[in-house]
């Protein structure tokens, strides 16, 4: 597979979901217009915009947070994954345009300086009815800003990953300060039962389907592995492994991926390079294991991507004794050659 | 429990059959939400009222000069019929800094007929007037002017609001949405107002001072866009009234504003 076809079939996903992105949004504007003007015509078309990209920009943040515990209680939503950082810079471009235009229609032409006044205007940092809630949006669209400017793979390499999942987790904190930003803020003078029934479903879903899809993945991490004299873990039984898949098993707290293919058997440490995809699954495609998030690749027995590509991952070592598949705890480092052993 | 074999990788054209069809319910779920969306923001809005802006379309207007104690132009409308017409400035500021090059020449100018070309902002039958340029503002003689009737001394309960984004240039302009606006108005010199409903639900506005009469602006800011109780000596001036307040004296209410 060259790289060139790898690039060419990328780029039709990736313009295919960009223009879903950008329809959904067009759509969502012009509807919201049509409705404001129509049913309030005295309203003026600053309002009208602040509105309207506020609005969706936290449906929008609605949609990106419930992608993830999607695709990990059903791998079939990871399309919607793979782009996701285009719907996270989609959604920080529409919370900006929303917090801008509040910026000049609240705080310019002023006396002081806009941002000075953001913070200091409304001083009853000490209530909550009366809390200053433009600063709340403030901090959570420079938590976006952040994210949105370093969601590029650029970063990612620069950072490593773990540093970038971490600055990506922060999301939750900007979600939090968002809807703060909207119950202490609009929600205090703008109050209907219906768009605050609305926020409240949509918080509820994304609670529940983290909690589901941490329930899910929590039964993997409470697998207590027998040992034998040796400290190997005994995990299962060979037949249990699809041929091509891998299953999952934690050992000494690090998740391990047991893939099976042509007959043999080859154990390497679950998570991604890339991302921190989990590799169990993944398939073996071509030979290879491959990242179910963005498709990074990496031989089964030593964990090392093909060239030109140089990720790599732990691998482990494995033996068959009376029908059950054993693994050594002690991890490889990263990339070691490991004889697959035989799967029968 | 045999898992579908179906696996979707980015950078291949084949997308399994399995995946497209939770895909494409997916989109259209999502164009569910976003059209639910807008309908439900877009619908609750609370209406708007008509107060107007007369932006991009300015007018001339002419009457006699006062500061009572902001500065105000009596404007005749008919035989003994006059309007006051509270003056503001560009922005969020008050009519002082372009009236500062006319002062210098003229002095005091209470009881001076000015010429005034601006921006109109008007709603339940009150009229301010936005000067943006110090040059559109001209003498043209002296007249005469009243001085407020005394109405005795009143408490009562409103939000204190900036005239200028009540009246027009903001919708909303009250409130908790709009306060940090109504904030900087006051502060750039645009006077407080006292927005009350009497019995009969119609709004009555009070200019607000100090116990002197003289103007506040700085040390009213923690009151503005909220419910609270007022006290003090009120005045008559046209279709205006003035209320001299002690500011500490200001009481905050914990209830929704009477007039949303
Ligand atoms: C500098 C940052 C921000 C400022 C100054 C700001 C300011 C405001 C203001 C003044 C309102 C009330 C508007 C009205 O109802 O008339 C508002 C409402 C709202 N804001 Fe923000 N905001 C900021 C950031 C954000 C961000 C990052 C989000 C979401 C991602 C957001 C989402 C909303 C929503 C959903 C509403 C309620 C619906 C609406 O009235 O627009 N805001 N914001
Ligand atoms: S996480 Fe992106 S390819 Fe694995």
């Amino acid at each position: 597979m060259g790289l060139d076809y790898k690039w060419v079939f990328w780029n039709t996903h990736k313009k295919a979901y960009d223009r879903l992105i950008v329809s959904g949004m067009v759509i969502y504007l012009v509807l919201f217009f049509t409705i404001s003007f129509l049913t309030n015509p005295e309203i003026i078309a600053e309002t009208v915009i602040i509105r309207a990209f506020g609005s969706l920009a936290i449906i929008m943040l609605h949609i990106i947070l419930a992608i993830g515990p999607l695709t990990r209680l059903n791998t079939k939503f990871l399309p919607v994954l793979y782009n996701r950082r285009h719907l996270g810079v989609s959604m920080f471009l529409a919370a900006l345009i929303h917090g801008i235009f509040a910026i000049i229609h609240f705080h310019a032409l002023g006396n002081v300086n806009p941002i000075y006044s953001l913070f200091t205007s409304n001083m009853d940092y000490g209530s909550l009815t009366n809390f200053p809630f433009q600063v709340l949006g403030f901090f959570a669209l420079l938590i976006l800003f952040v994210m949105a400017s370093t969601s590029h793979d650029f970063f990612l390499h620069n950072l490593s990953a773990k540093t970038w999942k971490r600055l990506h987790m922060m999301v939750y904190l900007a979600y939090a300060l968002v809807i703060l930003h909207v119950f202490l803020g609009a929600f205090q003078q703008e109050t209907s039962v219906f768009t605050t029934a609305t926020l409240f479903l949509g918080w509820l879903t994304l609670v529940s389907l983290h909690l589901v899809a941490a329930f899910k993945e929590s039964k993997v991490d409470r697998f207590v592995a027998e040992k034998n004299t040796e400290g190997w873990h005994k995990v299962c039984p060979p037949e249990e492994i699809e041929e091509s898949r891998a299953k999952i098993f934690t050992v000494k707290g690090e998740r391990v991926a047991i893939f099976k293919y042509d007959g043999k058997l080859s154990a390497i440490h679950n998570v991604c390079k890339h991302q921190g995809g989990p590799l169990g699954e993944g398939k073996i495609v071509d030979g290879c294991v491959t990242c179910p998030w963005h498709g990074y690749q990496y031989l089964p027995h030593n964990g090392q991507s093909p060239p030109p590509f140089t990720e790599k991952v732990k691998t482990y070592a494995l033996k068959i004794e009376k029908g059950m598949v054993y693994i050594n705890p002690k991890a490889f480092p990263e990339g070691t050659a490991i004889p697959p052993i035989s799967s029968s | 429990m045999k898992r579908s074999d179906e696996f979707y990788i980015g950078y291949q054209k084949e997308v399994g059959p399995g995946t497209k069809k939770l895909l494409k319910r997916f989109i259209w779920i999502t164009v569910l939400i976003l059209l639910t969306g807008a309908a439900v923001f877009g619908f609750f809005q609370r209406p708007a009222v008509n107060s107007t802006f007369d932006f991009g379309n300015p007018t001339q207007v002419s009457g006699v000069y006062h500061e009572s104690p902001y500065p105000m132009l009596r404007v005749p409308l008919a035989e003994n019929e006059f309007k006051e017409i509270v003056l503001l400035g560009f922005g969020k500021s008050g009519p002082n800094p372009f009236l500062k090059d006319l002062r210098e020449r003229k002095g005091d100018l209470n009881g001076k007929q000015l010429t005034i070309e601006g921006q109109l902002i008007y709603y339940n039958g009150r009229t301010l007037l936005e000067i943006d340029d110090s040059q559109k503002v001209m003498v043209s003689g002296t007249g005469a002017y009243e001085q407020p009737k005394s109405m005795g001394t009143r408490t009562l309960e409103g939000e204190i609001i900036d005239p200028k984004c009540y009246f027009g240039v903001m919708k909303p302009g009250y409130g908790k949405i709009h306060r940090s606006c109504a904030a900087l108005c006051i502060l750039g010199g645009v006077p407080p107002v006292l927005v009350t409903k009497e019995e009969n639900n119609r709004e009555v506005y009070f200019l607000l001072t100090d116990v002197k009469g003289n103007p506040i602006h700085q040390d009213i800011l923690p009151y503005i866009g909220q419910p609270s109780r007022l006290t003090g000596q009120v005045k008559e001036l046209g279709e205006w009234r003035i209320m001299q307040i002690d500011v500490s004296q200001i009481e905050k209410l914990k209830k929704e504003s009477s007039i949303y």
